[in-house]
């Protein structure tokens, strides 16, 4: 309305004074004389042909836009004021070449301008609208060539203008051109991906991030642009004022854009290397829907550490973000054996079953001497120990076990043979190693390896938990010796543990065959009994576990030999020594090892 | 296919439309813009908001759900943690990072776990139970604190403003 009124009296004032030239003239050529020698005249001109360009920039924004959203009219007011003031800035700097024609050429800068800012939106609105018609295809395509032939002819003027008459305005006007030519390459991409995008029936998942890059590769241009432009101006003229608020924001938004491709980068290196592809049975037992988007998840699933799933594109863009898994915060980037232990043990994917056949061939003796050649087997037999415990009894096949279960020895290769070892200490959880050694890369296995602190530390705690197993399993013995002893077995003459054990075990075949296996059982319930806490380890539980085992033997004892209950004290002091030497001189290679 | 925010609030307003929340209603203010949505909020039982529907206004960003929707009431409100223009200051709305007030924990801010349904509902019990530790509005959290029942009175009266009945 008050645009009309405002057009309504400039075409007045304009039929006026033309009317009042003409009526004292009476003559053409008189009549324009006549208008250019008078100023309020000229001014009452230059005001209509303001307003006549005002109303071609909103008739050809009807043709090419239609109507505004309200947001895109509310980012065109805020950045057509920071334009205009720009542009009065440079008036400033080329107040000798002062012209209506220079006026005029930085006006319809300003209108392009809009129009730049305008398709922009548009396309980057594509993504968010439900409907994208044919008209705005058109529309789209259209106004970018128009607006790529625009840029391209000013450009050309700019640069022969400057040739032949040397530098002028028409520098500024060149670089301007040149900018805008990038903002119009930047659309063109976006619309294409977008367009591309939208024609698929699944969801791009690519498209995120080469749209991250297309934004660092004209962040750079422009950048490069803005930087010659202002040397160029700086040894020309004078220091460009009005370009520094854009030059500022560009190199802040290529900042933006570089750390983003570092951070999706990051992210997608870590999903790759750190969290697992989800199966389609992990998927079938969570709900099936991703949570970031809520859309089904099929294919393309990550599990992170916490056990939480999702798909692998919403994850990259949430962790260009923050490390953190969206439903727990669990910081992804430092998973604490606390985090992930109980649940990467609980979910570990049949344990023990990939175990480098290494650990098979080698006979309990050695695995126990050097328990560290095989980490994997190690790791795998604790998590077997808690997952299959109720498995061990009667299973003789099952060497792959790591650690204690010293029953699975094939018989002859070591003369000793002691019940199943239930796990007298409870581990803190340790942290899965991937699956299949011979998949990894030299990079992978060497960070598996591990030289940071983190790793040693690890290191260390594992092998002070050996050495925990080592003393139970000491005491153990010393108790075996103890009831071997007491069952009428010359105790000086046993030459070892071992063949104390192995007595023990012809007599029990012999006298209580049909005991053996219940009371193995029982043992077996202390094997899968499952693991309250995942805390450190202390000499309590193991003393206390130790007597549960204790009792479970005297019992199976007194079962066997009802009749000698005898004292269990003296335990062979010899014996003793030897064995604690012997578990020293152990601790003292393994510390070795470790460093 | 469109974009991830924009199907992801499809998937939103469907949830929202077949399974209604008690005493909410939200939806796109118009089809074409899924990203601003207008929301109905019915102040809860037993407080001293009780029987008033209260419209607010939600801003969806072009990213979400990475980033936080913002929440405007367009009606008239008092309370310690709605600004005087309308704007709703709960945890939950804002990202991790940016901590305007200085208090919130990370585990209570804005994770793409989090809808629009978990918003309003976090709005209406912050209806209930105002935090006069983040004073949004710093004179709603005093009063709050010192003189419950002129609260109490004001927030009657606002009310029955929202209900159109004269007060």
């Amino acid at each position: 309305m008050r645009t009309a009124g405002i057009t309504l009296i400039s075409v007045a004032l304009t039929c006026a004074v033309i009317g009042n030239a003409y009526y004292q003239k009476k003559q053409f050529y008189p009549s324009v004389v006549y208008i250019t020698k008078s100023n309020p005249s000229m001014a009452v001109i230059y005001v209509q042909g303001l307003i006549l360009v005002f109303i071609m920039n909103t008739f050809l924004r009807k043709i090419f836009f239609g109507n505004l959203r309200a947001a895109e009219l509310e980012h065109l007011v805020e950045r057509a004021w920071y334009a205009v003031t720009e542009t009065c800035l440079a008036f400033t700097v080329f107040r000798d070449d002062f012209s209506p024609k220079f006026i005029a050429l930085f006006t319809l800068l300003l209108f392009l301008k809009s129009f730049h800012w305008l398709a922009e939106d548009r396309v980057d609105f594509m993504e968010r609208s439900p409907v994208i018609t044919w008209l705005f295809h058109v529309r789209v395509l259209s106004l970018l060539t128009l607006l790529f032939t625009i840029n391209g002819t000013m450009i050309e003027y700019a640069y022969m203008s400057t040739l032949t008459k040397g530098a002028s305005v028409q520098l500024v006007f060149g670089f301007e051109y040149a900018i805008l030519l990038t903002v119009v390459l930047n659309i063109t991409i976006k619309y294409v991906l977008h367009t591309v995008d939208l024609q698929s029936e699944n969801p791009w998942d690519n498209k995120a991030v080469f749209l991250l890059y297309t934004e660092l590769i004209i962040g750079l241009l422009k950048v490069i642009l803005y930087v010659a432009f202002v040397t160029i101006m700086v040894r020309i003229y004078t220091l460009p004022l009005f370009a520094f608020r854009p030059m500022y924001y560009t190199m802040r938004n290529f900042k933006k854009a570089f750390h983003d491709v570092v951070m999706s980068r990051r992210a997608i290196r870590n999903m790759n290397t750190l969290y697992p592809d989800a199966t389609p049975e992990e998927l079938a037992a969570a709900d099936n829907v991703c949570i970031i988007c809520r859309e089904e998840m099929f294919t393309a699933s990550k599990k992170l550490p916490c056990n939480h799933i999702f798909h692998t594109a919403c994850l990259r863009s949430w962790f260009q973000r923050q490390q953190t898994c969206p439903t727990c915060r669990l910081n992804i980037l430092r998973p604490t054996p606390a985090n992930n232990g109980p649940r990467a043990q609980n979910q570990a994917p049949a344990p023990g079953q990939q175990a480098p056949q290494a650990a098979q061939a080698q006979g309990v003796n050695q695995q126990v001497d050097q328990p560290f050649q095989m980490p994997a087997g190690f790791w795998m037999g604790l998590q077997a120990q808690q997952g299959a415990g109720a498995q061990i009894q009667g299973q003789n096949n099952a060497p792959n076990i790591g650690l204690p279960p010293f029953q699975s020895v094939p018989p002859g290769s070591l003369p000793l043979f002691v019940p199943p070892f239930p796990p007298m200490v409870h581990l803190p959880p340790v942290p899965a190693p991937p699956p299949n050694l011979t998949t990894l890369t030299d990079e992978e296995l060497r960070a598996m390896e591990g030289n940071m602190r983190q790793a040693v530390e690890a290191r260390i705690q594992t092998l002070q938990r050996v050495q925990l197993l080592l003393d139970a399993a000491n005491a153990m013995m010393s108790q075996y010796q103890t009831a071997a002893a007491t069952a009428n077995i010359p105790g000086p003459n046993v030459g070892s543990a071992a063949e104390a054990a192995e007595k023990e075990k012809k007599e029990e075949k012999a006298n209580h065959s049909e005991d053996a296996g219940p009371s193995m059982s029982e043992q077996g319930k202390f094997a899968g009994e499952p693991l309250p806490g995942s805390s450190g380890v202390s000499n309590e539980s193991i003393v206390q576990t130790d007597t549960k085992t204790m009792n479970a033997t005297t019992s199976n004892e007194n079962h066997a030999t009802p009749s000698t209950s005898r004292t269990r004290t003296e335990p062979t002091d010899e014996k003793e020594m030897l064995r604690r030497r012997r578990l020293q001189k152990f601790i003292a290679q393994t510390t070795t090892t470790t460093d | 296919m469109a974009g991830s925010a924009l199907r992801r609030l499809m998937a939103e307003y469907k949830q929202l439309t077949l399974n209604p929340p008690e005493g909410i209603i939200a939806g796109p203010i118009n089809e074409e813009n899924f990203f601003e949505w207008e929301a109905l909020i019915t102040g809860p039982e037993g407080t001293c908001f009780e029987g008033g529907v209260f419209p607010a206004k939600l801003i969806f960003p072009p990213d979400y759900p990475l980033s936080p929707p913002k929440m405007q009431f367009t009606c008239e409100m008092f309370h310690p943690n709605i600004y005087a223009d309308g704007r709703v200051c709960i945890s939950i709305l804002h990202a991790p990072g940016d901590d305007p007030m200085g208090y919130e924990s990370s585990a209570e801010r804005w994770s793409p776990v989090q809808s629009v349904e978990k918003i309003l509902l976090s709005v209406v019990s912050m209806l209930a139970e105002p935090n006069d530790e983040s004073g949004a509005n710093v004179d709603a959290a005093k009063m709050w604190r010192e003189d419950r029942l002129e609260f109490e009175r004001i927030a009657q009266k606002l009310v029955k403003k929202t209900l159109g009945i004269p007060i």
